[in-house]
């Protein structure tokens, strides 16, 4: 009996292998990308989880180590095979270890050949957890790690029984954090204030000069008036300064004595200390507490020592003010622009010229618009502003150098092209009945745009913005150029009049990145921080990107299509 | 939804029920005419025939508008056609009225008066209570009024019989005026085809009211 | 079977709102659209444009509102006045124009805003902006669009979430709310259901006491229903203008008479 119905009983449906061509390059793509990420949060975060430190010991006669073959202790950083050269090709084992130390043994990081080490009975190298070693991070010379043997109190008493000696170590670092706090306190804010106020003594005593002449102005009442005014900031300036210096070297009256697992001792005051753990005696919740406690000390922190210790902070600041300024310069340019050109000019050859142009510009490469930026914005533009209104600084130079708002504005012009070609896309997308009910309604052209036209099109201009935003977080090259700088004293947004500093030089995560992983004195120092700092930088990308992205889906519900 | 066209159907509905007024007291002028030997009604009965046939034609003509512009459907499209059909038999009934009114009128120049009215007096009340109750069955939407005329009908048929046997015989026993008989004949006949179209209208008033 | 002149009834005992004249023409680039059109359309009443698809029916009354101005290359010769002035008059602001005449498009068209904001949306660009009046101007706008039971506890929704007949009716609450002088509807019912249909002929009906109506329909029965007047276009010509009972009863003109009664083609 023949079936009712005949089907296709074929697996492999014909024309299907397309399918299976476009799957597997999406595939492709989703690995890199899972594969980039993946390499990138096991790196970065690494770097702030508290690892075991071992004592390694190694054999007779062995000269590895930073000690040249005496034991040491040390974090397993690294184990690879390498390939020595000497006896044919054989691959042998050797690990990278952490020491600390920087000071001691010149480097942190050290390879050890796992054939130098003492082996256990199973042939395995050895390695003993290091029972009671110290770990503490340093303002300078990176981590020290050893074993505590006393604490020199200010007093001139001596800790050295154990359980009093953690304590007292502890407390002495908040102590000593305190009184840091207290004189950066100072240092940052009132003198600060103080020293900003004699520069603009400073310079009102020179414009004085070049207006009545050297002897005649020292004569003259006002500038009398101003040098008494500047002595008196003088002095209060010496008492401050004093107060700070006294509480700086308190700190430095409390030192802590540790034996290195080399052997030799050494002597660290706690103005160089900033936190102090025991690795080897964390529970996992106290790691995992820690682990958090260093991602926000790292988010929250200044650099420190080239970059290579400390936090980012002001990196990530400058790039999101940057990011934040440029959206804000692109966006009503970059609209104005597309409406003109979509709405208004009547659509002839001319703006089809435009148009070609603008979507060519999109694809210029980036240190171009750098290029352009220092020649126009900050030598012309820059130059400008500072004969105008800021020439009694000169010759230090206010807009006239590389700054935030040239940063920003460069890579405003840059991704200008991509906001004006969404927009005309979302433009051109509002469907002509909608207008041609706005102007039945009685409505001006403008009114059309605004009132209709432009609302419904946000969300196709805010993904032109999503995209502008991207790439200029992203971009390096230009900003060279026209403003960051790997360590900037100041950030652009601060409590000093006018809060927002224009004019400020900045940092930015990119140009981080590229100064930790090219100019850093320490490159084993300094590879944790990149990867940590690119995770940042893919994060910091993601929450931009993620919030314009909410925006517009809940502005595309709030303007959903025809529903029928 | 009550629709503003359907006011239309309304008028043309009030115009039937209208006419049937008028075909009715048209016939009933000539019967009485007849009964009474009065002439004066006769010429009303007369009179009123003109209006009659001037209701059917309007009311055709507003059936046909309806139909057209306004597409009625179910019980609507009924009325416009019970409407048609009612208005014609309603002419026709006035049509029978004006044919009693005729022979009436003959019979009265020759006798002078009716002499025996009795039979048709019968007949006749029966035939136009049969033509009111349509009417009203109509007008009142009232299905078994409706349903009840139809057997009516029989005993009118039955009484035109009678007369017709009753006046024949007088015929053949040359008791009278031939001529008259013969109209008295006719003249019940008239009745009787009264009291059909009054079937025929309640017949109708069944259609709309039920589709069958 | 061309027909070279238009048949209208002899008496247009009327007085005439809406003039077409000096023999209309209108062009789209080099494609004739329009040939020669005169027509008078009565005040407040309801004038239907009936002929078969793409005879010019909404571009005769696209013109009515200078609705063709946004299309490129549009050429028109002869002239159309409303209420005695031309719209063609260089010193007559289009917007003003538009104001006065409110439009129901072929394809409905709500804004992506609010229902409420919708039908404010004529009186917001005049710049009336009173609370009261917006509200009342909606509620009767939604009653006369038979909308209002509908919406009245979802104001504030987008008009984007309604069903198709809805939004509809809403853009004819839309064209009603600024109380023009004239209402131009094209197709008003295409997407509706029998009942809301009714009620929008309804509306028309309640309408032409105030407003001067123009309709565009492919509903014969429709043009029957709420017209007094129908004109018969086909192929951009006039070919018939009368009273609706004349053009649907008897018309006088073949080609009307073979559309009218679905013969045609
Ligand atoms: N924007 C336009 N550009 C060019 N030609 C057009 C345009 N709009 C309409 N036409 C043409 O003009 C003619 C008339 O179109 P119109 O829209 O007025 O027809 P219609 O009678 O309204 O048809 P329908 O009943 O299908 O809506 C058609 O042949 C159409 O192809
Ligand atoms: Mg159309």
């Amino acid at each position: 009996m023949p079936e009712p119905h005949a089907y296709s009983k074929s697996i492999r449906p014909k024309g299907e292998a397309l399918v299976w061509f476009t799957g597997m390059g999406l595939g492709v793509g989703i690995l890199l990308i899972a594969g980039l990420l993946a390499v990138i949060l096991k790196n970065g975060l690494s770097m702030f989880w508290p690892d075991t430190i071992y004592q390694v010991e190694l054999v007779e006669g062995a000269t590895a180590g930073p000690t040249n073959g005496k034991d040491f202790a040390g974090a397993i950083a690294l184990e690879r095979y390498k390939r020595l050269q000497e006896e044919g090709v054989r691959l042998t084992r050797e690990f990278q270890f952490f020491t600390g130390n920087k000071d001691a043994y010149g480097q942190m990081y050290h390879f050890v050949d796992s054939d130098q080490i003492l082996r256990d009975a199973s042939g395995k190298p050895r390695f003993t957890p290091a029972d009671g070693i110290l770990q503490l991070e340093r303002i300078e010379f990176g981590d020290a790690l050893g074993y505590p043997v006393a604490i020199d109190l200010a007093d001139g008493s001596s800790i050295t029984e154990p359980d009093a000696l953690r304590s007292t170590l502890f407390e002495t670092i908040e102590a000593s954090n305190e009184r840091l706090k207290a004189y950066t306190k100072i240092e940052r804010q009132q003198i600060g204030r103080i020293n900003s106020r004699m520069e603009s003594i400073r310079l009102e005593q020179r414009a004085l000069r070049d207006e009545l002449g050297a002897a005649a102005a020292e004569s003259s009442d006002r500038m009398q008036k101003l040098t008494a005014q500047r002595e008196a900031l003088q002095l209060k300036y010496n008492d401050l300064a004093a107060e700070a210096r006294a509480l700086r070297d308190r700190r430095a009256e409390d030192s802590v004595r540790l034996r290195l697992p080399s052997g030799e001792e050494r002597r660290i005051g706690f103005d160089n200390i900033t936190q102090a753990h025991f690795p080897n005696e964390m529970s996992l919740p106290d790691k995992v507490g820690f682990f958090f406690r260093q991602i926000w000390r790292f988010v929250s922190e200044d650099p420190r020592e080239a970059n290579t210790e400390g936090g980012i902070f002001p990196a990530i600041f400058g790039t999101f003010v940057m990011t934040l300024l440029m959206s804000i310069a692109v966006m009503p340019f970059g609209v104005v622009a597309a409406i003109y050109l979509r709405e208004y000019a009547s659509q002839g050859v001319i703006v089809r010229a435009v148009r070609i142009s603008v979507n060519n510009l999109a694809g210029v490469p980036s240190i171009v618009y750098g290029v352009f930026g220092l020649g126009f914005f900050v030598y012309v533009l820059g130059g400008s502003i500072d004969e105008l209104f800021f020439s009694k600084r000169l010759p230090t130079a206010t807009f006239g150098t590389g700054g935030i708002l040239w940063a920003s504005l460069t890579l405003a012009l840059m991704t200008v092209p991509v906001v004006i070609v969404a927009t005309e896309e979302a433009l051109s997308a509002v469907p002509r009945g909608m207008r041609e009910a706005a102007l039945a309604c009685g409505a001006s052209k403008w009114q059309t745009i605004q009132r209709i036209v432009l609302p419904a099109s946000a969300p196709g201009i805010l993904t032109g913005l999503i995209l502008a935003m991207a790439r200029g977080a992203g971009e390096v090259a230009p900003l060279m150029l026209v403003g960051v700088v790997k360590l900037a004293p100041t950030l652009p947004l601060d409590g000093a009049f006018p809060f927002f500093h224009l004019d400020r030089k900045f940092m930015h995560l990119g140009f981080h990145i590229y100064d930790l992983a090219f100019q850093s004195p320490d490159s084993d120092a300094a590879k944790p921080m990149v990867f940590a700092t690119t995770l940042l930088l893919i994060v910091l990308v993601i929450v931009l990107n993620l919030s314009a992205i909410t925006l517009r889906n809940h502005l595309r519900r709030k303007y959903k299509g025809d529903t029928f | 939804m009550e629709r503003y066209f359907h006011k239309e159907l309304e008028a043309i509905r009030s115009k039937l029920i209208f006419m049937g007024e008028k075909a009715n007291e048209a016939g009933r002028l000539a019967v009485e005419g007849f009964i009474e030997s009065d002439l004066e009604k006769i010429d009303a009965a007369f009179a009123m025939d003109d209006q009659i046939d001037a209701l059917e034609v309007e009311i055709n003509r507003d059936a046909v508008r309806y139909i057209t512009l306004r597409s009625p459907v179910s019980s609507d499209v009924r009325l416009v056609f019970v409407s048609i059909k009612a208005s014609h038999d309603l002419e026709r009934a006035g049509d029978e009225a004006h044919s009693i009114a005729k022979r009436t009128r003959s019979i009265l120049t020759r006798d002078g008066k009716i002499n025996d009215p009795v039979a048709i007096q019968e007949m006749s009340r029966l035939a136009f209570a049969m033509l009111r109750d349509a009417i009203t069955s109509f007008l009142e939407e009232d299905l078994e009024l409706a349903q009840g005329i139809i057997e009516r009908d029989k005993e009118v048929d039955r009484l035109n019989k009678d007369n017709f046997k009753k006046l024949s015989h007088a015929m053949n026993t040359a008791n009278g005026e031939v001529s008259t008989q013969i109209e008295t004949i006719i003249i019940s006949k008239s009745i009787e085809r009264i009291a059909d179209h009054a079937k025929n209208l309640a017949e109708e008033v069944i259609y709309l009211l039920t589709g069958e | 079977m061309s027909q070279e002149t238009t048949t209208t009834s002899q008496k247009e005992d009327f007085e005439p709102f809406i003039q077409i004249k000096d023999d209309y023409n209108f062009w789209y680039g080099s494609a004739q659209v329009l040939f020669d059109l005169n027509l008078n359309i009565p005040k407040k009443q309801v004038t239907a444009f009936i002929g078969p698809s793409g005879c010019g029916k909404s571009t005769l009354l696209r013109s009515i509102n200078r609705m063709n101005d946004l299309i490129e290359g549009i050429v028109h010769k002869g002239d159309i006045t409303i209420g005695g002035q031309s719209i063609y008059d260089p010193a007559l602001e289009v917007i003003s124009l538009r104001k006065r005449i409110g439009m129901v498009f072929q394809k409905y068209n709500p804004f992506p805003k609010s229902i409420y904001e919708n039908i404010v949306f004529s009186l917001r660009i005049a710049g009336r902006n009173r609370r009261s009046e917006l509200d009342e101007v909606v509620e009767r706008s939604l009653r006369g669009a038979a909308l209002w039971d509908e919406v009245k506890d979802r104001l504030h929704e987008s008009a984007l979430s309604m069903s198709g007949g809805q939004m509809q009716r809403l853009c004819i609450a839309r064209a009603i709310a600024n109380s023009p002088e004239v209402l131009l509807m094209d197709e008003p019912c295409s997407a509706l259901d029998p009942i809301a249909t009714g009620k929008v002929e309804e509306l028309i009906h309640e309408l032409k006491k105030e407003y001067t109506i123009v309709i565009v329909t492919h509903n014969m029965q429709q043009a029957a229903r709420v017209s007094d007047r129908t004109a018969f276009f086909y192929l951009g010509k006039l070919i018939e203008y009368d009273i609706t009972d004349t053009i649907f009863m008897n018309p006088k003109n073949d080609q009307t008479e073979a559309y009218v009664s679905g013969r045609f083609g």
